[in-house]
């Protein structure tokens, strides 16, 4: 191992006592509360290389997605990634995606590779530094949301996308979210919070301009700086449900993302089961990769467990 | 605890038989040999009894029989691939999907379809077409490939530029792992808990269970389309358009570049007036909304314009760009008419390092006396390099070994991959220490062994010894004449 | 044994599989066995010395030798050259097409027999004692002969009218004829000509076909044009050149011409009184589309004189007739006849148009409404 960085953040995990990385905490209680006496360590910060041409950016997992964000908005592109408040790691480690999931992309397919400090202390590398990559098994999904369970991450390769010309939200009273939907290409969000809908068109001006033409016919869409305030809890529901009443029952004030399925809402959502065969092979992975539990202790990925 | 014998194949036939039908267990020699190959250069496989299963709970038989009777099973699509990721080692079970060939949903609401793994690529974008939807992959075997064996390989294709491959289309999947328990991975929802299984699932090569229902993504079928032809005197200057054209901010559908040889060869079976002249063509698709097509076309044809295009032809009608498409495709079976036998290679460079690795693949031939011809997805700099011989001549493989040996450096010294789309089977097995440690590929053995702790799903592949399956030692290594 | 192959024929496969899917034995089976690089990795090991086994066997007698494979194949392998050598060293072996069916196709060369055999068949047909299924054509219990009419001033042509069709369907032969002779040529049915040996060549009985080639070659020598109107029998005889390995077979074969092909190129004078109230789907007859590879003329010709032409969207792919497949092979003949009878109905045609009777008769049996385009071409002609 080359990057003393990197050496020191393995040395900071060390390999016996429980231990959880802290990023910007904005998502820290998903999972569960970590156990009592769970050491507590930052992992490390710097943007070491953004290869626009590549569409590509190598990052230390403790860097603000915001701050990533600055930098790469200077050669005019910017990641999947959500901008939260918290960082490149926790933002990956906790997997959920942004508002403009659907002309953003999503967080898991954005990592492209991962090192990270494992349950016994080493450094291991997952995936590969190029846009398209099958070497191997796909280390890098597995550890898009596994809320520091399996490894802590300590530097990625994001991918990047260029920003588009043109971006504006738009909102209108009154229209059928799901044929706004249906209707558009270019939209990067859909959201519904029970009365208006918000859009968010992202592309060629004239692509956009061709798009708002379009929802002109559906109602009367009028620009507005972004989106409404999102509720605390994030939902997930499947797009079909979001349009049935049993299935929405339960959120209290909400905004739904419509064709993703994200309902952000004032309620947590009551959990489902979940079948006794994906909790063995859930138990075998993280048994395989941290054999003594000590990783993120007291998180569990499957909050549906019977 | 499961005691596990070996029986004797008769018995183990007969049963297989009646878990399944007489009809679809087959045992004869010259059948099995049938299965011990796919379509890479590799030989030496040896096939066990073969099998046919109609439903999942057939496929869960054969996993539990296979378990008792102490042998592995190898899933097996069309035998498109190219890695050697089918080909049985140490005559295990073969287990084809070719009969689970059905489209069980299309499901317009959430955008996706649930299919059976035998399912054919081409098949299941046809009949999508007419309700404004198509499966993004397009690897150039689309029309004999299967969705199982996309899942399989994480499967690209030249449109996974703009679409992405195989992982980000599937949405969920049934997995019969290999203890026989069925499970579901993923969902519909937006964001399935738990780990992301159904992600580290797919590019498994069969390692890891066998999918027998899969929900994959609709990607709706663009407004406009415009597909660019653009020739060049050097490939050099093809490869240096492909890299300003993603450095000025325009992501494409597809960007592919041939060299000379083999649109020569192409042109001869297509007729689709490629430009024999030239020393390398760079085909590019734009898709969306009209305006944004228009603009981006306009700014390829710049930009490579800028790089020494000497043409710019673009396609007028879905007939001439499919025609153009047609001969892309079908560009590595055309090589038979320069050479009766090829390698193909599959590796990823960055886009900025193509011109000078592909200089430096050009060269490896000339030192190894060998043709090795160009044709590949520049666009996500995913190079296949093709290396032509003819086998009987004699000790040429060992040329064409060393040849891709050192293909696969030039690839990684400059900060490339193993493999774009291909996937590492047999054939890159024992290159992964190339590019991950002892520690990073005792990781992938963790997750592999999560799946199957007891190696009972294609053993031999993806992994080196001594992270492969350790009680098939038989296995370890590659068997004698895989390279003849 | 030896197949005694081609070495250089058999190495041009390199085993990429995209001949899988235009396999209609494969496409309805998945069986590699059932598919063209299945048969020829066992053409393959055969010459290697394995064994000829039951399944080996069964691998290469399933095979249509639609030849569909040869026009999806980037690499050129001469499949159907291939698959006829292999039947041809298996039945010199005895090993494939029992004596049986060497008598039944030893009377397609005998017209006396075939048309006594052909009489008691339409006698049997009277009495009702012929399934439906077996997708036999009402034959006529007497047929008048055909007439010559050369010395046109357009000038004049063969039409060849071959074996089983000249007694089974003449009045596809007569319609046209009818329809050369309203584009002002002069028509000369053969009378004598016989047999193509089309069947027999896929039968692997080299030797008896390439003496009915000869056969022919030598009746319809000179200069004219030969047309013909079955798909099959104009591949055979197109080419005879590579069958027989003479110039003379190659310069006989560059005078035979499929009756659509011919009309296209030479259009003459066709006016119809109006155009046919039809919805017609294209049915390509496989060797007129993969060996002959002019099944876009058959469009060409009836477009002027049809409502509407569609096409059927499986590429082509084989129906299973097959010349005697169907009856060989009547499982698989059947499962092929099922894709081809669904593109059919997604079509939703008022009627088939196939040029090839073998075609036409098997996919009558399942109840498609078939005919040959010429056939529609001198309806709408006669108005």
């Amino acid at each position: 191992m080359s990057d003393p960085t990197l050496a020191a953040f393995c040395d900071l995990v060390g390999s016996h006592d429980p231990v959880a990385v802290a990023g910007g905490k904005t998502r820290f209680g998903l999972g569960g509360s970590l156990r009592e006496g769970t050491r507590l360590v930052s992992a490390p910060e710097g943007i070491l290389r953004h290869l626009p041409e590549e569409m590509t950016v190598q990052v230390r997992a403790g860097t603000s997605v915001r701050d990533l964000h600055e930098a790469l908005a200077e050669k005019g592109q910017r990641t999947a990634l959500p901008e939260r408040g918290g960082s490149v790691g926790g933002a990956l480690a906790v997997g959920e995606n942004d508002l403009h999931v659907l002309g953003r992309g999503r967080v898991r397919e954005s990592l492209l590779q991962v090192r990270y400090v494992s349950a016994d202390g080493r450094l291991v590398s997952g995936g590969g530094p190029t846009v398209k990559n099958v070497t191997g098994f796909d280390i890098p999904r597995l550890m898009v949301g596994s809320l520091g369970t399996l490894g802590l991450i300590a530097e990625v390769m994001v991918r990047t996308n260029p920003i588009p010309p043109r971006s504006i939200w738009l909102t209108a009273r009154d229209v059928d979210p799901f044929a706004v939907r249906d209707s558009l290409v270019a939209a990067s969000a859909v959201l519904f919070d029970g009365r208006g809908t918000y859009v968010q068109l992202e592309g060629q001006v004239g692509d956009v301009v061709a798009e708002q033409a379009l929802l002109a016919t559906l109602g009367r869409f009028e620009e507005v700086a972004g989106p409404p305030p999102l509720p605390l809890h994030r939902w997930s529901l499947t797009p079909a449900q979001l349009s049935d009443e049993v299935c929405m029952a339960g959120a209290g004030d909400f905004v739904a993302s419509i064709g993703v399925g994200t309902v952000f809402a004032s309620l947590p959502q009551p959990r489902a089961t979940v079948s006794p065969a994906l909790i063995a092979l859930t138990e075998r992975v993280k048994t395989a990769f941290d054999p003594t539990g000590r990783l993120s202790p007291g998180r569990d990925v499957l909050q549906g467990r019977p | 605890m499961k005691i596990r014998r070996t029986t004797h194949p008769d018995a183990l036939v007969s049963i297989l038989k009646q878990a399944l039908s007489p009809d679809r267990v087959r045992n004869d020699a010259a059948e099995r040999s049938l299965f011990s190959n796919d379509a890479s250069i590799f030989k030496g496989g040896a096939s066990g009894p073969v099998c046919f299963p109609v439903s999942t709970a057939e496929v869960q038989a054969i996993t539990r029989i296979a378990l008792d009777h102490g042998r592995a099973i190898v899933p097996r699509g069309a035998g498109t691939g190219l890695s050697g990721g089918a080909i049985p080692l140490g005559e295990p079970i073969v287990v084809s999907t070719m009969k689970m060939n059905k489209i069980l949903e299309v499901d317009l609401v959430h955008r996706i379809a649930w299919v059976e793994p035998g399912v054919v690529n081409l098949d299941l974008t046809k009949t999508l077409m007419p309700l404004g939807f198509h499966f993004a992959p397009d690897p150039s075997s689309q029309q004999s490939c299967t969705i199982g064996g996309n899942v399989a390989n994480n499967s690209g294709g030249p449109h996974c530029l703009a679409y992405g491959v195989t992982s980000q289309h599937v949405v969920a999947l049934d997995v019969v792992l290999p203890n026989g328990e069925l499970v579901h991975l993923g969902g519909l929802d937006a964001e399935p808990e738990g780990y992301d299984l159904r992600g580290a699932y797919v590019g498994g090569e069969g390692t890891l269970g066998i999918a027998t229902r899969i929900a994959v993504r609709l990607t709706p079928n663009p407004q406009a389309v415009q597909t660019l032809l653009l020739a060049f005197n050097s490939v050099e200057d093809a490869a240096n358009t492909v890299s300003a054209v993603i450095a000025s901010g325009i992501v494409p559908a597809a960007m592919e570049v041939m060299d000379q040889l083999i649109t020569q060869a192409v042109e001869n079976y297509v007729n689709a007036g490629y430009p024999t002249d030239a020393a390398a063509v760079l085909l590019a698709e734009v898709d969306g909304l009209s305006s944004g097509v228009a603009i981006n076309a306009e700014r390829i044809a710049a930009i490579g314009r800028e790089h020494g295009a000497v043409s710019v032809r673009v396609a007028s009608n879905d007939e001439e760009r499919a025609r153009l498409w047609k001969g892309r495709k079908t560009a590595f079976g055309a090589v038979a008419q320069i050479a009766p036998a090829y390698y193909l290679h599959d590796t990823v460079v960055p886009r900025s390092q193509l011109a000078g690795v592909l200089r430096r693949v050009y060269e490896i031939g000339a030192e190894y006396h060998l043709t090795i011809v160009n044709v590949f997805h520049a666009g996500d700099g995913n190079l296949h390099p093709l290396i032509l011989f003819d086998p009987r001549e004699n000790g040429v493989l060992e040329r064409v070994h060393a040849a891709a040996s050192d293909i696969v450096e030039v690839s990684l010294s400059v900060g490339g991959v193993l493999s774009g789309e291909h996937g590492i089977g047999i054939e890159k097995r024992d290159h992964m220490e190339l590019m991950f440690s002892f520690d990073d590929l005792d990781h992938q053995r963790r997750l592999r062994s999560a799946f199957d702790p007891l190696c009972r799903s294609n053993p031999g592949k993806v992994l080196p010894s001594p992270h492969s399956c350790a009680d098939i030692q038989s296995l370890s290594r590659i068997p004698e004449g895989v390279w003849g | 044994m030896t197949l005694n192959l081609d070495p250089d024929e058999l190495a041009s496969c390199v085993q990429c599989g995209l001949c899988l899917p235009h396999c209609p034995t494969f496409r309805v089976s998945g069986d590699e066995s059932m598919s063209p690089r299945g048969r020829i990795a066992l053409m393959r090991s055969v010459e290697d010395g394995a064994p000829i086994t039951e399944e080996v066997k069964r691998s290469f007698e399933t095979c249509v030798q639609c030849r569909g494979c040869e026009t999806a194949c980037p690499s050129g392998v001469k499949f159907g050259h291939l698959m006829e050598k292999t039947r041809e060293a298996l039945a010199k072996a005895h090993e494939i097409t029992p004596s049986w069916q060497r008598f039944a196709l030893g009377a397609l060369d005998h017209p006396g027999l075939l048309s006594a055999g052909s009489k008691a068949l339409a006698v049997a047909q009277r009495v009702k004692i012929v399934p439906k299924r077996l997708g036999v054509p009402r034959i006529p219990l007497r047929s008048p002969a055909m007439e010559s009419s050369a010395g046109s001033v357009a000038g004049d042509v063969y039409l060849f009218t071959g074996c089983v069709m000249d007694v089974w369907q003449r009045d596809v032969h007569r319609d046209v004829q009818y329809v050369l002779e309203r584009a002002g040529f002069g028509v000369i049915p053969t009378t004598n000509a016989s047999c193509c040996g089309a069947l027999h060549t896929h039968a692997g009985l080299g030797d008896r076909s390439r003496k009915m080639a000869r056969h022919v070659i030598e009746t319809l020598d000179g200069a004219i044009p030969i047309l013909v109107d079955s798909a099959g029998c104009g591949a055979a005889m197109k080419e005879y050149g590579s069958l027989l390995g003479t110039d003379e077979a190659k310069a006989f074969g560059s005078r035979v011409f499929d009756v659509a092909e011919w009309l296209v190129a030479n259009p003459g004078t066709l006016e119809a009184p109006g155009v046919l109230d039809l919805r017609v789907a294209v049915q390509d007859p496989c060797h007129l589309r993969h060996v002959q590879r002019v099944h876009l003329a058959t469009r060409d010709l009836l477009r002027p004189f049809v409502r509407e032409l569609v096409e059927l969207d499986d590429e082509g792919l084989c129906c299973g007739a097959g010349g005697s497949y169907s009856a060989l092979e009547p499982e698989l003949a059947g499962q092929i006849r099922d894709r081809k009878v669904a593109a059919i109905d997604r079509a939703n045609p008022d009627v088939v148009a196939s040029a090839n009777p073998g075609c036409s008769m098997h996919l009558q049996a399942a109840g498609v409404k078939s005919v040959h385009p010429l056939s529609l071409l001198a309806q709408a002609l006669r108005g």
